[in-house]
């Protein structure tokens, strides 16, 4: 009964024999998942923002004591007034000195895009607000 | 001196070389990238410079620059959302939502969702970004 030849032969004596299992299908097999990875795998770095839910503000009780940060397209008004970003982050940063869980509004304009307004809480973040939330005008008023 | 490497005998040798570049790329792609499944509709998170941790919550909102809304995974019409949210947070109080708003989108309208999400029992919710590229 002849010796079945080994799955990978050892080099002897400085030669290589032949391997039974080639190096093609092996190749072949990488490859198809390298392109699968390549293709699957995702290499966004996500973050997160801490928001309330937004709610529905029914007069002014709940405005109260809140400071109140519009963004328009033209540009950021805190309480009514158009500030520069630093500005704005100065500001925030000092009333947040004064009280700490001061709740912090934001109002986004008709027309803004969520990217614009995700800046200006980034700007918020960066001054220390950690009780944020999204707010919309009533309707029918502008 | 003879710097030449010696040639390969055969052409399993000469393809050696390949195969190791192959196989560091394919390490490469598993460890560094990350599966995950693909939304039903594209969406472009905005970018942000804050570095809030992304944790694992079990619920995602996902909305579309058009308004198409999707939970976890699956296009819903906004009534079978919130029903499906009410639901959820009726089995697990305070279940941690992540909104995954597309960045283009009008921010009235994600306000417009938030406050849906409100009325759904959402208290707290984790907006997603990706962080600004440096």
């Amino acid at each position: 009964m002849p010796a079945s030849p080994p799955l990978f032969t050892p080099a002897v004596d400085g030669r290589r024999r032949r391997a039974l299992i080639s190096l093609t299908p092996l190749i072949d097999v990488v490859f198809i998942l390298l392109i699968f990875f390549m293709l699957a795998s995702s290499f966004l770095d996500w973050r997160s923002i801490e928001l309330n839910a937004s709610q529905r503000t029914v007069g002014g009780s709940s405005m109260r004591g809140a400071l109140l940060v519009e963004v328009r397209q033209e540009g950021v008004r805190l309480a009514g007034r158009g500030l520069t970003p630093e500005a704005l982050e100065a500001a925030v940063r000092q009333r947040l000195e004064e009280d700490p869980d001061m709740r912090v509004l934001v109002r986004p304009a008709e027309g803004v895009d969520l990217q614009q307004t995700v800046r200006v809480v980034d700007l918020l973040a960066a001054a220390g607000a950690g009780n944020m939330t999204l707010i919309r005008a009533p309707e029918g008023t502008r | 001196m003879n710097f030449q490497p010696p040639r390969p005998r055969n052409d399993d040798e000469r393809i050696l070389p390949l195969i190791n570049v192959v196989f560091l790329l394919l390490i490469f792609f598993i460890l560094a990238g990350r599966l995950t499944a693909a939304d039903p509709f594209p969406v472009v998170p905005p970018s942000s410079a804050t570095d809030g941790a992304v944790e694992a919550d079990p619920v995602t909102v996902l909305v579309g620059t058009d308004g198409a809304l999707a939970l976890d995974g699956v296009p819903v019409e906004e009534d079978a959302l919130l029903a499906g949210l009410r639901q959820r947070l009726e089995d697990a109080p305070g279940t941690p939502v992540r909104l995954k708003a597309d960045g283009a989108a009008p921010a009235t309208m994600i306000v417009r969702v938030m406050e849906k999400l409100r009325e759904a029992g959402v208290e707290r919710l984790r907006l997603l970004t990706v962080a600004t590229r440096t």
